[in-house]
């Protein structure tokens, strides 16, 4: 069964929402990265909704070697601040980093900063990331009058995990080498699943059903990098002979691969979640995210690794050094590819992708 | 100009600094043959704390530097980039991570230990997690979360990096076997806030006209600073330079002669093209400013001494919030008496350049004060377009002159 068409079109204009919440009169929330617990947006409240670079340039208050992606970012939280009621940037890599700087002169509605901490396995960063949380909570207290308690914390927590456990069995329906969903109906699913409110994307997932199609000698591939919001990138591998099975993407499967506990200390739950989720190569020791890739590949049985990179992006560049030594050591091949304008570049990516895949028997 | 006017343009303290960086590298190979641990670290690290565990600290980011600035450094750059480093990346890490994949046996010895804190940049993360990979060298992350506002530096984000340093002894002790001496610890900290007073002092008398102390002066004597904290040389070499400083100051000597233009300078200086600062001040510029230079010079308080090192790197370089900078910026143009700002679009500091644009805009708007924003790269001449700049400079200063 096929996604609505409705999921679609949001994918390619997200922004559209917009104007039905202020329609409404739904205040949201704009935040740049996985890292933020939606859960506490929602308890107070608030419709969260992640900010993308679909249908803007870079920002012309960025210098022109910062990553096109979080420069479009920047572009988008200030062309379209009317629509939104506040920010929220998570400190992950530097130029998102540095987007709550830039912002803080450029934009009057309120904004937070959200401190993660780069060490996911000490024991002192969760006690730091849990009393950063709170400050997070006094935020919503603050600024939109919100009352947070520990019930509205908690369904918020339920309807989180439904949504990230239905989609987590609609990724699971590839493993093992079937072919069951598309990522062309997959992606969409996680991605609107960050713009909609939570039990109308839970409803309309639910609703689908998903056969097992045969395998059509397609190459079935693991898919590394950061966010991807441009569908093109995703098509232009089907159309190159290629089955994304995996990723690690934050627009992908480390959204949703884990939940927050159910416990009677949401705030304890939510920071322990967020830092034993699934790394992004801006958190966490570099091991951890190897062995989550290296895992990927053989749950999901790829033949091989793309990276997509957005250009000057120094975490993924770094990363896919040691990615590659790893997946040379396990005859695994890979290829990097990057690109500063994903749409303007789509030929040539689409080349390397079919070239890639046809060195690996595609 | 004769080469005896060119020489007066640099502080005799200055010209010992070359000898004192050797010495410095030199000393680690010695250490290494003792048997000493050897920690590589970033510069923003507490190097007071390694020392009081007798661990000898050097910085990649000073090799990086000095094989920029004596031409060197190229063969690092294509050693990294060979094995998948892009181009795009910090050229300090693409030098660093050259040497350590080239065998080590330059200036710096191979690391028994790995140590940075996230105060500046993430990628100082990704490189030491990157050169951890390669050599198998035991890592430390100590995080240091950005300040925000100044009840940072009192709250639970200054607890939490108390407690770092902490577990950083305790590790470093049970790795190597070392212990900790909260007496030795505290002469060094004696030590390193006295380095400190003396180059804030030295720093304030480049408030007179003509200012007596030079961009090349500042770049080069920061040194000591950054790595030799809580030692003798680094007290004796700051005595001597304020000492030097305050002489020139009495007979109203400025480093350049007739100087027109007082300038700041934000960024890392250019290693390779140095000598775009001597451009600069043969026509009669002299940079009197930098927040690099005051990136390492915090006040320790030794009845504290924990809690004052953790506040040191909480509140070091690019790690307090954008609004504390500007203030700063905003004090020194009175304090400095400052004509314009020299702003280095650097491609390697992401972190450094992102926000700049917002900044120089603020300088211009709201304070009337000229700027240059140009772009290159602090270390890899491969992105240095030398003519465009100079020409750039020219424009720059004849507005200068204008107003």
């Amino acid at each position: 069964m096929a996604i609505a068409s409705g999921i679609r079109d949001l994918c390619k204009n997200p922004a559209a929402i917009l104007s039905h919440y202020r329609d409404s009169g739904v205040k949201v929330i704009g935040y740049t990265c996985s890292y933020v617990p939606e859960e506490l947006i929602i308890s107070a409240g608030l419709q969260p909704y992640r900010i993308t670079n679909i249908g803007a340039d870079v920002s012309a208050l960025t210098p022109s070697f910062i990553c096109p992606f979080a420069s479009a970012t920047l572009e988008n939280m200030v062309r379209l601040e009317d629509f939104f009621d506040g920010f929220v940037v998570a400190h992950t890599c530097d130029p998102m980093w540095r987007l709550y700087d830039i912002l803080k002169k450029k934009i009057s509605k309120p904004l937070f900063l959200l401190r993660v901490p780069h060490n996911t396995d000490n024991e002192l960063s969760f006690e730091f990331f849990k009393l950063e949380l709170i400050r997070f909570k006094k935020f919503f207290e603050e600024n939109f009058k919100a009352t947070i308690d520990e019930n509205a914390l908690f369904s918020a927590t339920r309807l989180c995990n439904e949504n990230r456990s239905l989609l987590k069995s609609i990724y699971m329906l590839n493993d093992n080498g079937h072919f069951m969903i598309n990522a062309l109906d997959r992606f969409p699913l996680v991605l609107a699943s960050m713009w909609m409110p939570k039990p109308e994307i839970n409803a309309q997932i639910k609703t689908l059903h998903f056969n097992d199609s045969k395998s059509d000698g397609s190459v079935r591939l693991h898919l590394n990098g950061t966010s991807i919001y441009d569908m093109d990138l995703i098509r232009i591998i089907g159309e190159s002979g290629g089955f994304v099975a995996s990723d690690d993407l934050c627009t992908g499967s480390r959204y949703f691969w884990s939940n927050v506990e159910e416990s009677e200390d949401p705030i304890s739950a939510l920071a322990y979640r967020c830092l034993k989720r699934t790394p992004c190569p801006s958190h966490g020791p570099i091991e951890d995210r190897l062995e989550y890739i290296n895992f990927m590949i053989k749950e999901f049985r790829a033949q091989g690794v793309i990276t997509f990179a957005e250009r000057f992006c120094d975490p993924i560049l770094y990363d896919s050094v040691h990615i590659r030594n790893m997946l040379s050591k396990n005859g695994v091949a890979t290829t990097l590819i990057d690109y500063e304008n994903a749409t303007q570049e789509i030929g040539r990516i689409k080349t390397r992708v079919e070239a890639f895949i046809e060195s690996i028997g595609g | 100009m004769s080469s005896q006017r060119e020489r007066s343009r640099v502080l005799q303290a200055t010209r010992k600094t070359g000898e004192l960086i050797l010495e410095y590298f030199s000393k680690a190979w010695d250490a290494k043959a003792q048997g000493k641990p050897i920690a590589w670290i970033t510069v923003f690290t507490p190097v007071e704390l390694l020392r009081a565990l007798d661990i000898y600290p050097i910085a990649p980011e000073h090799f990086g530097a000095m094989c920029s600035a004596r031409g060197v450094a190229l063969g690092y750059f294509e050693e990294a980039e060979k094995k998948g480093y892009s181009q795009n990346l910090c050229s300090y890490s693409r030098c660093g991570l050259g040497y350590a994949l080239s065998g080590m046996s330059g200036l710096m010895p191979p690391p028994d230990l790995l140590v940075t804190f996230r105060n500046s940049c993430d990628v100082y993360v990704k490189w030491w997690q990157s050169l951890h990979m390669h050599l198998g060298t035991p890592l430390f992350v100590g995080e240091a979360p950005y300040v925000l506002t100044l009840e940072d530096l009192d709250n639970y984000v200054l607890d939490y990096v108390v407690k770092q340093l902490e577990q950083l002894v305790k590790i470093v002790e049970e790795k190597f076997r070392l212990r900790f001496d909260m007496e030795r610890f505290v002469n060094i900290i004696k030590l390193s806030d006295r380095a400190s007073e003396l180059w804030l002092e030295t720093l304030k008398l480049r408030r007179s006209r003509p200012c007596p102390l030079g961009g090349r002066d500042s770049a080069s004597d920061i040194f000591p600073l950054v790595i030799m904290q809580g030692t003798e040389e680094a007290i004796r070499f700051y005595e001597e330079l304020l000492e030097e400083v305050k002489k020139k100051v009495a007979k109203a000597e400025g480093i350049i002669e007739n100087e027109k233009f007082r300038l700041l300078f934000d960024g890392i200086w250019l290693w390779h093209a140095f000598d775009l600062i001597k451009y600069f001040e043969d026509r009669g510029a002299v940079f009197v400013y930098e927040p690099y230079s005051e990136a390492w010079a915090h006040r320790l308080d030794a009845s504290k001494p924990l809690e004052s090192l953790a506040r040191k790197v909480l509140a070091m370089g690019l790690n307090v919030d954008i609004d504390l900078r500007i203030e700063r910026f905003l004090e020194s143009i009175k304090e400095f008496q400052i004509d314009g700002a020299v702003l280095f679009s650097n491609r390697s500091c992401k972190s450094w350049s992102a926000p700049q644009l917002v900044t120089a805009d603020i300088l211009s708007k709201k304070f009337n004060i000229p700027h240059l924003l140009f772009e290159a790269d602090m270390a890899d001449p491969r992105q240095y377009a030398e003519d465009q700049i100079k020409n750039r400079i020219d424009a720059f200063l004849e507005v200068l002159g204008e107003t």
